[in-house]
């Protein structure tokens, strides 16, 4: 057993590394590895990803094990679990982190169920019991409450990390490389990957964005749903929905946030025509400040957020969206 | 054909009886947790489900993911030969997306995690095809057959019960299996592995979040809503408070 903690690496569809990657290495580094007395170490899984080692020694990794192969180009979840599951094998990390990504909640579970390790998801704390195991927090039972939970003595511990919940720090390091190959079975990949639509968006990402400007069933249409792209694009956000908004078919369920939908914790969160349902804000109530648009004054949300104008979304948009570029360009 | 699921939510149920209706075959539900998920299982079978399978325990409660995952792969495996398992996405109290795929794990077929469609199931060459969500847009993936399908929210609309449904819900087979029913040695477990004390993760302590909010809300002077020129200086008075107080922009 080693004392390593791992952070694997979230790679976008453009193949560069998300935030969340940087974050939890800055916060293992912070909460975990001193403790423990180990090495912080980066995990690279994908097709040429090699050169990407750099940019997690930055943040600290002192070693990077990269898996480079074909096979696990699109980040084909089969791949992924096969090489992730064969490196904790042979190198027995003590804590393996990854960001709460679509990617992770899709591979995550089956790596530990093959390596039988615990696994908790969406972690918003990260810390060490006192005989050291890892002890996390997050969010459960629609974001009304907060869970502390503490691993059994069972290694490895994993557990993946909420996007915008730490704050990334470089820390400088040039990381020693562990080349390692897989050998791929015909029957450990399954999933045949026919197509990739990547969304057209120079905006962020929702669960990452450090911004995000919603609309809701009030914007009436998916035609006026204009009036939050436009707001969003304005503040460099990226634009979401309720429930309401979505089944109304406004706009597509990728956008959706609340209980069903995604979960975000920006340092902003406009909501536009948003009651403030318990749903909703199970998924973005932890956002820093929380700004509501709302024609009536009588709406849950002007009782949970930070700021607020009670007015018409149609009169209130515009110049709001002009007031925002023309401060954020200057 | 046969179908067998897990219902955590209804639109694992309505997608399962969709494709039985395009295909024939049978649909069962399995469960697995306290006498009150009875409840969830006579829905299923009123929504046009065949029969179900109860694992109930008092030993089972508060058990992790990879024993739950073990527990109902084997009751599937001994309801016999299936094609499709379809789970819910999430747990919603306990927000654990993990059980459905570990129980494809368990049985070493593929999952296809957050199907927002399927788009095609092939019967004769036993492949599935599905339009599945990923972080920046979606993907066409097709796998082998038997598979596992996790379902989220937008999926499908289920229908509701019918009443000729509720009562005939009443007379379909519900199978109760206890933990003297399981051989757990021959599962890698113990009575030990089980429940909250022999859980890989624990929760020791619950809190409310508390997040005080600055509730500063501009109204108009005559109207709660702002009007004509309270509409412009309402924007700045919005973006000096979210600049100089917030200092978020």
């Amino acid at each position: 057993m080693s004392n390593e903690v791992w952070v694997v690496a979230d790679l976008k569809l453009d193949g560069s590394i998300r935030k969340v990657t940087f974050e939890a290495l800055s916060e293992a580094r912070r909460k975990l590895v001193g403790k423990i007395g180990g090495n912080l170490c980066g995990v690279l899984l994908g097709s040429g990803v090699s050169n990407l080692a750099p940019e997690l020694g930055k943040y600290g990794a002192e070693k990077v094990y990269v898996v480079d192969n074909e096979l696990l180009k699109d980040s084909n979840p089969d791949g992924y679990t096969k090489a992730l599951a064969d490196l904790i094998k042979k190198y027995e990390p003590y804590i393996v982190i990854a960001g709460n990504t679509n990617l992770a909640e899709d591979y995550l579970p089956r790596v530990a169920g093959r390596v039988q390790a615990g696994l908790t998801m969406d972690s918003i704390d990260l810390d060490l019991t006192d005989d050291n195991r890892l002890k996390i927090q997050r969010y459960s039972h629609s974001s009304k409450v907060i869970s502390t939970q503490e691993f059994l003595d069972h290694k490895p511990m994993m557990t993946t990390v909420r996007p915008n919940s730490f704050k990334p720090e470089e820390d400088q390091k040039d990381p020693e490389i562990v080349n390692e190959s897989v050998d791929f079975n015909s029957e450990d990949i399954w999933t045949n990957v026919v197509e990739i639509k990547a969304k057209k968006s120079d905006l962020p990402p929702l669960t990452e964005a450090d911004r995000v400007v919603s609309g809701g069933r009030g914007l009436g249409s998916e035609e006026n749903f204009k009036y939050i792209y436009e707001l969003a694009e304005a503040f460099d956000a990226a634009p979401g929905a309720t429930r309401a908004a979505v089944d109304a078919g406004y706009c597509p369920y990728d956008m959706q946030v609340g209980q069903t939908g995604k979960a975000v914790s920006p340092n902003l969160y406009v909501a536009v025509a948003i009651s403030g349902a318990i749903q909703h804000f199970s998924g973005m109530g932890s956002s820093k400040v929380i700004v509501a648009i709302n024609k009536d004054p009588d709406a849950p949300i002007f009782k949970k957020c930070d700021y607020g104008i009670c007015g018409d979304l149609f009169e209130l948009l515009p110049p709001l969206t002009d007031e925002v570029k023309k401060l954020l360009q200057d | 054909m046969k179908w067998v699921l897990n219902p955590y939510d209804e639109f694992a149920v309505e997608e399962a009886l969709r494709t039985k209706e395009q295909f024939g075959g049978e649909v069962v539900l399995v469960t697995m947790g306290p006498a009150r998920c009875r409840e969830a299982l006579r829905t299923g079978l009123a929504m046009g489900a065949d029969s179900s399978v109860h694992i109930e325990d008092d030993n089972f409660a508060f058990s992790d993911n990879y024993v739950v995952g073990k527990i109902i792969a084997n009751e599937i495996k001994n309801l016999g030969e299936y094609d499709l398992i379809f789970t819910g996405f999430k747990i919603i109290d306990d927000e654990s997306v993990q059980v459905g795929i570990h129980i494809a794990e368990e049985l070493g077929i593929p999952h296809v995690a957050l199907v927002s469609k399927v788009v095609r199931i092939d019967p004769d060459q036993k492949r599935v095809t599905c339009q599945k969500e990923i972080d920046g847009g979606h993907v066409i993936v097709d796998v082998p057959m038997p598979a596992l399908i996790t379902c989220p929210d937008a999926m499908n609309e289920p229908r509701y019960a019918s009443l000729p449904g509720i009562m005939k819900a009443k007379k379909k087979p519900l199978k109760e299996v206890l933990v003297d029913d399981i051989n757990l040695e021959a599962l890698g477990l113990s009575r030990e592995s089980l429940g909250k004390d022999g859980a890989r993760v624990k929760t020791t302590s619950i809190k409310v979040p508390q997040i005080e909010r600055k509730l500063k809300v501009i109204t108009g002077k005559d109207n709660p809503a702002v009007k004509g020129d309270e509409i412009i200086e309402s924007t700045h008075e919005l973006i000096k408070l979210l600049r100089e107080e917030a200092k978020v922009v």
